[in-house]
This record gives C-alpha cells, sequence and structure tokens, in this order.
C-alpha cells in the first residue's frame, strides 16, 4: 500500500516553546491512523502544520508523493486533505445547507461566480453529503442553533464537502455523550469503508482508538516516540512509560 | 431527491417592485423639494447598501469607506472640470477609479485583522483625504469644485433623480444577485469563520479583497451620482467622520438584513431634513438615536422587526 | 537653510509631539485595559481646551489664568468621563469592539453640539502670559518659549504614567488586566472600579493635551476631528494600548511633519500619514509590543 500522507522531522516553537520538535508520521493509503499522546504532546498543533495552519519551523509533509510543506491552507485542502477541529467549527450564522454547500462551491472552484444565484448550485452534491451524514432533515435549520453534537457532525459533512482524499479530524468525539460518541465513530469508519476515504484522528478517549485505528501513532513532548499496529503499541515499553501508564488505558 | 431550497421570498421580489413604481411615479405628484431629499436618499442608501457588502456580508472592518465614495465623485468633478472630458466618460471612470482605489487599499488591507485592519485602512484613506485637501491645483483644496457642467438632463432635480434612481435600482439588484451567488454565501462564511473557509479550500484573502473592489466600485458610483445632484464635491465626502455615519446607517437599519442599510440611510437623511430645520444641533439628536439603538435594538431596526416576525412564525423552521 | 534653523524646526516638532503624545498615551491606556477604542477622546481634548479658555478668561491675569486652567481643564473633562462611563459605558464592556466605536462616536456627536452650545462656533484664544511669549535660545537654537514648556510636559507625564502604573497599586492592577484580564478577575479585584479610573485617567490626559494646546492654537469646534485620527494612527503604529509605543508614534508624527515643512510645506501635513502606512505596512501590529 502506497502512502498517502508522510511527514518527516517535523518541528513548530512559539516564543521559544518548542510545541511540535519532531514529529514523524505515515498513513497508508485507505487506512485510518490515530495519533494519541498526553496534554500538550502536540497533536493539534501538528495537525495545523500538516494542514497548513501553521507554517512549519522545518521538516517535510508530503502528500500524494507531492511535498506540501507550507503551502497556504486552502491549497492544501484543494490538493485533498479535509480537516475538522476540536471544538465545532462551522458558519453559524448560515444554514446546515449552506455550510456543507460553501465547502463543495470552493471545491468546484465556483466560489467567485459572481451572479448566479447560490440556491441552485451544487445542490445535489451538498444534499448528498447531508444524507450520507443524517443531517437532510435539519438542512434549512440555521448552524449555530444544532445541539453540540450535531454541530460536531456538520464539521465532518463540511470537511466531507471539498471532497477529501484525506480527513484529518481533530478529537472527533471531544465533549460528546457515549452514545454520540459511538454514532460519530461508527460514521467515520462507515467514511472510511464506503467512500474510500483515509483518516487521520487524534483522540483522547483510548477505547475509541484501540477499537477503530489501524496504525496509532504515539507523541509526547512534541516528539513522535512510536508508530505501529495498536497491538505493537500496547506492547511498547517507551509507549507505557511515556503516556499508558499514567493515562490507565 | 428533493431538498428543500430557500427560495428568494415572492412577497419581497412584489414589494420591490412596487416601491419601485411608486418611485418613479412620485416626481410628478410631489414637490421638488421632496424629490431632492429622496434622490439623497437613494444616492446615500446606495452608499450604505455597498457598505453593508463587506461589513454586514463579510464581516470586515471597513472603516473608510467614505473614501471610495469620494474618489468616484472627485474623478467625475476633475474629469469633467479639469480634464474637459465629457460627461458620460466621467460618469464611467468614476467607479472605476474607485474600484481601483478599492483594490489597492484592500489588497494591504487583508494582510491585517479586525482592528488593525480598520485602521490601516484609515490611515490610507486619511492620505487620500490630506491630497484631495491640499491639491489645490486639481480637487481645489478645502474649498472644492463647485458648479460642475453636467448635460442639460441633469441641470433639473427631476432629471438628476430619474438617472439616479436608474443607477441605484440597478445597482441594488445587482447587489442583491452578489449576495445571493456562491461569491456571497462564500463571503458570508468567511464572514461567521474566516480559518474554517481556508481549510475548505475558499482563498479567504481574495475573497475578501474582490469583495472590497465590489463595493468600492458600488460606493464610486454613488459618488458621481452625489455629483449629478449636487454639482459639486468638497473634501469631507471623504472624511472619516463621514465614513462613521455610514456605519450608523448601516447599524440603524440593520446590517444583518439587505435593505436594512437603504432604510438606515433613509432614516438618517429624513432626520437630518426635518430636525435641521428647527435646530443645528441636529447631532445630538442623531448621538441619542444611535446610543439608544446600541443599548435597545443592536439588530437595527429592520433586524428587530425580521426577529419578532420569526419569532411569531416560530417551528417554521429555516429563515427569510 | 542654516542646521540651527532645521535643528529649531525639529523642536517645534518634537514639542507639538509631546501634545500628541499626552493625548494617545491616554487613548492607548483606555485601548489597553478596557479594550475600548474611544472615539471621542478628542472631544474631551477640544472640551479640555475650551474649559481652559473660560477657566483663563474667568481668572484675569495671564499666568495665573493659565496656571489654574492647565490645572483645573483636566480634572474637568476627567469627570465628564467619570460620568458617560459610570451611566453608559460600563454596561457596554461585553460588546464587539464595533458597537463600542460607534456607541464612542454617538458621545463624540452629542459632545459637539454640547460644546456648541456652551461655546459657540466663534474661535476662541488664550494668551500666555509674558514670561512664556517670545523666544528661548539655547547652545544658539532658537524656540518659542511656550513650546520649550511643552517639550518639558511630555517627559513629565511618560514618567507619571510610568510611577502610577508600576508603582501604585491600583495601576499595577490596571495593566495587569491590559495584559490577563480573567487573572485580575480571578485574583478577586473589583475590575468595575479599575476600568472606570483607568478610564478616567485616559480623559484627564485628553483635556491636559487639550489644556496644554490652548494657548497656541485657536480653539475651535473641529479641533477634535484630527487630533483623534492622528491619536488613532499613533496609537496603532505604536502597538495597540503600548503607552511607549505611543511616544515613539507620537515622536515620529511630530518630527516627519517638521522635516515635511521644510522639503515640501504645502504637503506637510501628507508626511506622517505617509510614515504611518509605511510603518502599518511594514510592521502591521506596532513598532512596540502591543497587548492585544
Amino acid at each position: 500500500m502506497a502512502d498517502l500522507l508522510r511527514v518527516e522531522g517535523l518541528g513548530k516553537a512559539f516564543d521559544g516553546f518548542r510545541a511540535v520538535a519532531d514529529a514523524a508520521l505515515v498513513v497508508p493509503q485507505g487506512a485510518i491512523v490515530a495519533v494519541i499522546g498526553p496534554n500538550g504532546a502536540g497533536k493539534t498543533t501538528l495537525f495545523n502544520l500538516i494542514t497548513g495552519l501553521l507554517p512549519p519551523d522545518r521538516g517535510r509533509v508530503v502528500f500524494d508523493g507531492h511535498e506540501i510543506t507550507g503551502l497556504p491552507a486552502h491549497e492544501i485542502c484543494r490538493r485533498g486533505v479535509g480537516r475538522t477541529f476540536q471544538i465545532a467549527n462551522i458558519f453559524p450564522r448560515l444554514t446546515v445547507f449552506e455550510n456543507v454547500q460553501v465547502a463543495v462551491l470552493a471545491q468546484r472552484r465556483t466560489s467567485a461566480n459572481l451572479f448566479r444565484p447560490a440556491a441552485g448550485q451544487a445542490v445535489e452534491d451538498t444534499a448528498a453529503i447531508l444524507e450520507r451524514t443524517g443531517l437532510l432533515a435539519r438542512a434549512q435549520a440555521v448552524a449555530g442553533t444544532l445541539s453540540h453534537g450535531d454541530q460536531r457532525i456538520l464539521e465532518i459533512a463540511i470537511a466531507l464537502g471539498s471532497r477529501p482524499r484525506l480527513l484529518v479530524l481533530d478529537e472527533p468525539t471531544a465533549g460528546m455523550s457515549p452514545e454520540e460518541t459511538a454514532a460519530t465513530m461508527a460514521l467515520v469508519g462507515r467514511l472510511a469503508r464506503e467512500g474510500g476515504l483515509t483518516i487521520l484522528f487524534c483522540e483522547h478517549d483510548m477505547s475509541v482508538v484501540f477499537a477503530v485505528a489501524q496504525s496509532i501513532m504515539v507523541m509526547r513532548g512534541g516528539r513522535t516516540i512510536a508508530q505501529g499496529p495498536p497491538e505493537a503499541v500496547r506492547q511498547n515499553r517507551e509507549v507505557q512509560e511515556a503516556y499508558l501508564g499514567d493515562a490507565g488505558a | 431527491m428533493t431538498v428543500p431550497v430557500r427560495r428568494p421570498a415572492r412577497a419581497s421580489a412584489g414589494a420591490a417592485v412596487a416601491l419601485l413604481a411608486a418611485l418613479a411615479l412620485f416626481p410628478v405628484v410631489g414637490p421638488a423639494f421632496a424629490v431632492y431629499v429622496l434622490a439623497l436618499i437613494l444616492v446615500t442608501g446606495l452608499l450604505a447598501l455597498s457598505l453593508n457588502l463587506v461589513l454586514g456580508y463579510g464581516g470586515l472592518y471597513q472603516f473608510h469607506h467614505a473614501v471610495f465614495y469620494g474618489v468616484g465623485a472627485y474623478t467625475l468633478a476633475v474629469a469633467v472640470t479639469r480634464g474637459g472630458w465629457p460627461a458620460w466618460l466621467g460618469f464611467l471612470a468614476g467607479p472605476l477609479a474607485a474600484a481601483l482605489a478599492g483594490l489597492l487599499i484592500g489588497w494591504f488591507c487583508v494582510r491585517l485583522t479586525r482592528l488593525y485592519f480598520g485602521m490601516l485602512q484609515i490611515s490610507l484613506g486619511s492620505l487620500l483625504w490630506i491630497v484631495v485637501l491640499r491639491w489645490y491645483p486639481v480637487t481645489g483644496g478645502d474649498n472644492g469644485i463647485h458648479d460642475i457642467p453636467l448635460p442639460a438632463v441633469l441641470q433639473s432635480v427631476v432629471g438628476a433623480y430619474y438617472l439616479i434612481l436608474a443607477v441605484v435600482a440597478l445597482s441594488a439588484g445587482v447587489l442583491y444577485l452578489i449576495v445571493r451567488s456562491p461569491f456571497g454565501i462564500t463571503l458570508q462564511a468567511i464572514r461567521d469563520n474566516a480559518q474554517r473557509c481556508q481549510t475548505v479550500g475558499v482563498d479567504v484573502r481574495a475573497h475578501q479583497i474582490g469583495a472590497i473592489v465590489i463595493a468600492a466600485f458600488f460606493a464610486g458610483t454613488a459618488g458621481v451620482l452625489y455629483v449629478a445632484l449636487e454639482r459639486s464635491v468638497f473634501p469631507n465626502l471623504l472624511f472619516w467622520v463621514l465614513s462613521l455615519e455610514i456605519f450608523v446607517m448601516c447599524l440603524l437599519g440593520g446590517w444583518f438584513t439587505f435593505a436594512g442599510p437603504m432604510l438606515g440611510a433613509a432614516l438618517m437623511v429624513a432626520l437630518r431634513t426635518v430636525i435641521g430645520r428647527y435646530t443645528d444641533l441636529w447631532t445630538m439628536f442623531v448621538g441619542i438615536i444611535l446610543i439608544l439603538l446600541i443599548f435597545f435594538m443592536p439588530e437595527g431596526v429592520a433586524g428587530t422587526a425580521l426577529a419578532r416576525l420569526r419569532a411569531r412564525g416560530a417551528g417554521a423552521g429555516g429563515r427569510g | 537653510m542654516d542646521l540651527s534653523a532645521l535643528a529649531s524646526q525639529l523642536l517645534v516638532g518634537l514639542s507639538r509631539a509631546m501634545i500628541l503624545f499626552i493625548v494617545s498615551a491616554g487613548l492607548s491606556f483606555v485601548l489597553g485595559v478596557l479594550r475600548v477604542p474611544n472615539v471621542f477622546h478628542g472631544s474631551l481634548y477640544m472640551i479640555g481646551a475650551f474649559v481652559a479658555f473660560t477657566i483663563a478668561a474667568w481668572a484675569g491675569e495671564p499666568a495665573l489664568g493659565l496656571a489654574l486652567a492647565i490645572a483645573a481643564a483636566p480634572l474637568v473633562v476627567a469627570l465628564v468621563g467619570l460620568v458617560v462611563e459610570r451611566t453608559l459605558l460600563s454596561h457596554l464592556y461585553q460588546r464587539e469592539h464595533l458597537m463600542l466605536i460607534l456607541f464612542t462616536f454617538g458621545v463624540m456627536l452629542i459632545l459637539n453640539d454640547v460644546v456648541k452650545l456652551v461655546w459657540g462656533a466663534d474661535y476662541r484664544s488664550i494668551l500666555p502670559p509674558a514670561a512664556l511669549q517670545g523666544m528661548a535660545s539655547a547652545f544658539g537654537l532658537a524656540l518659542p518659549r511656550y513650546n520649550a514648556l511643552l517639550l518639558g510636559a511630555g517627559p513629565v507625564v511618560a514618567v507619571a504614567m510610568w510611577l502610577f502604573t508600576h508603582r501604585t497599586r491600583v495601576g499595577t492592577i490596571a495593566r495587569a488586566a491590559a495584559v490577563d484580564r480573567e487573572m485580575v478577575g480571578v485574583l478577586g479585584i473589583d475590575v468595575s472600579r479599575v476600568f472606570a479610573l483607568a478610564f478616567v485617567v485616559g480623559c484627564y490626559l485628553a483635556g491636559l493635551g487639550g489644556a496644554l494646546v490652548a494657548p497656541t492654537t485657536s480653539i475651535s469646534l473641529g479641533m477634535d476631528h484630527t487630533i483623534i485620527i492622528e491619536a488613532f494612527l499613533i496609537v496603532t503604529i505604536g502597538g495597540l494600548g503600548n503607552i511607549w509605543g505611543a511616544l515613539v508614534g507620537s515622536l515620529l508624527f511630530g518630527v516627519t511633519q517638521s522635516v515635511g515643512l521644510l522639503v515640501w510645506p504645502q504637503f506637510a501635513v501628507v508626511f506622517p500619514y505617509l510614515a504611518t502606512v509605511i510603518v502599518l505596512l511594514a510592521r502591521p501590529t506596532g513598532l512596540l509590543r502591543s497587548v492585544w
């Protein structure tokens, strides 16, 4: 299996604090890969570096054989990397439908179209995504009025709108009830199986990680200390000391 | 698959046509002074509508929008009086010059966010204002330029009124289309969450610059229409106080509605005309009204009315 | 033009920069502590000048009148600020900047007409006492005496502000609030009183600037319009909320203007604006560290 994403020696410092010091990561085509690590390990910063929200100080990010290090976020998205955020990051004053439509229009490069009404454009693709994510019934609701769980699902729907090949999810179940967590992870699994999506996510809930991920990367203090299949990671002594020991896996 | 898609309300389209017909007939029955006030309302209203594209829909701190109004007006005035251009060419050049100014100023400003965006725009705009104020041979300095020769049709208030009505109606229609277009929806998405837009592949800065250029173009259009009505220009057209006044109009009408700013402009111009008859302290009234609005009606008159309507029809879902 | 004339010109520019500094330090302090971009700061400056005129006229004797005016006018202005803060502004701190700007603009419109009602639309002026008229000279440089006084006033205010924010309890809290508002709340300090005091200090400085400038200019309606825009630009290029930034920005403003007077008098006023634009393009968030 070819590697869809490769990260090598990535580093980023803020005012001298090295949030990510030396991160390495391999995401094979079609796989579900998790990043774990204690709070402040640099997971979110790593995702921001990969998706272009932050420019790295050093290191390389290679997507689908092309280096994308330091490209602007919208450019990286256009190459096929979609993402969600830890907090519900949506367009609160737009309708649910428009939230997803914006992404679909951007993906089709028709965002700059000035005079044709948007109401008739990209309707079917948008609706298909809403249907897949179970949001179709709420299509005309103003997004800011959705429940927290639905807003997180909407986030995934927005990310799907840009037709990513790699979907990066930053703690997709944070703040969710156990039922919502189960439903969300079922959705993620289905997207990977049926849509042929490659998924990279980070997560606090170890049961979720070990149930879903095919490969796990462990970070601590901004560094990658291991990556491998769940069983190997579980038995890695350094990982146990660094993380699983005190997190109580 | 059937999707409940928001449709432009038939009722408001009907209302727009009825309003347009009433405005077209008004000079037949109305006194000349009222026609003049109405023309001023339309010009100011277009200015406020154009600001609201970047302010209400784009979420940008466009602190010095009057600059584009002034650039449009001065371009026409200078082209006709100093350059000897035919008036129609000046009328075209005004909005284009304003759009160019929008491109230049916007290109610099979108690098910054929020208050810094606004402050950079004020400094760039004030730079233009100072140049207009001091460049006597071309701009007439603090005296401005008066008695600008325009075609005979525009010499009468009614003639100017019909030009203004036609252009404002057309411009408002185009702005409405833009707001509902993919560009418009994307602009609103950027307002709500610029970071999220980047990560779905939207070039945020390019869209923001585009919006500023379009808004500047229509502000410049309002500027040339102002000259058609008043046949004079003066530096206060691009002074920061006017910029804040346009802001107030948008707030007054409601900046999350399309027509709100036009309503706000109408209220402001009408207030100034009515109160101005009795006292020269009319800015105090505007100040008091503004403060009352901020405390009691932060969504503006139209916004508040709309919210009431929605609350009454709650359960219908969606928005107007 | 010979070198000493150039130097004198620069000194005049510097003395003007001191007025700008005093006014923009107040604006910057309010921006830093309260996060309020106060548009009516310029009106307070204008009121300071008009009140100074009234006091000086009432006192009659020029030296006494000027001294009284400079002592009392800023206090009157601070009182105006206190009333606005307690009755209206203090209810709006949670609102967006946009609303705060519009609110302070509304107050500006009202104050403008209040000034028109009280003092009318005429030009007023204060005659400086004989001791402060004419030219002072030192090291072969000539400078109007009153400008020499202003040259001294700037550093005095700068030191006083430093002492206030570093050596008094309330000032230290205000400074802390500028950097981290949550922390101050957590410490169990009555933030509302700190805010009120900070706002009043800011207004006092606007009034002081107005009182100090009064003898050098014609006092009139509209004098608030230019000062506020200049003060905002100075605060922005200095770094929002940074008082030393306000000093740097004021010096840049004053010096570029006096250089402009030598180079291209007709467009002298353009130079500071041009300098502002260049600074903002090179360092978008200001020369010194912003507290925002």
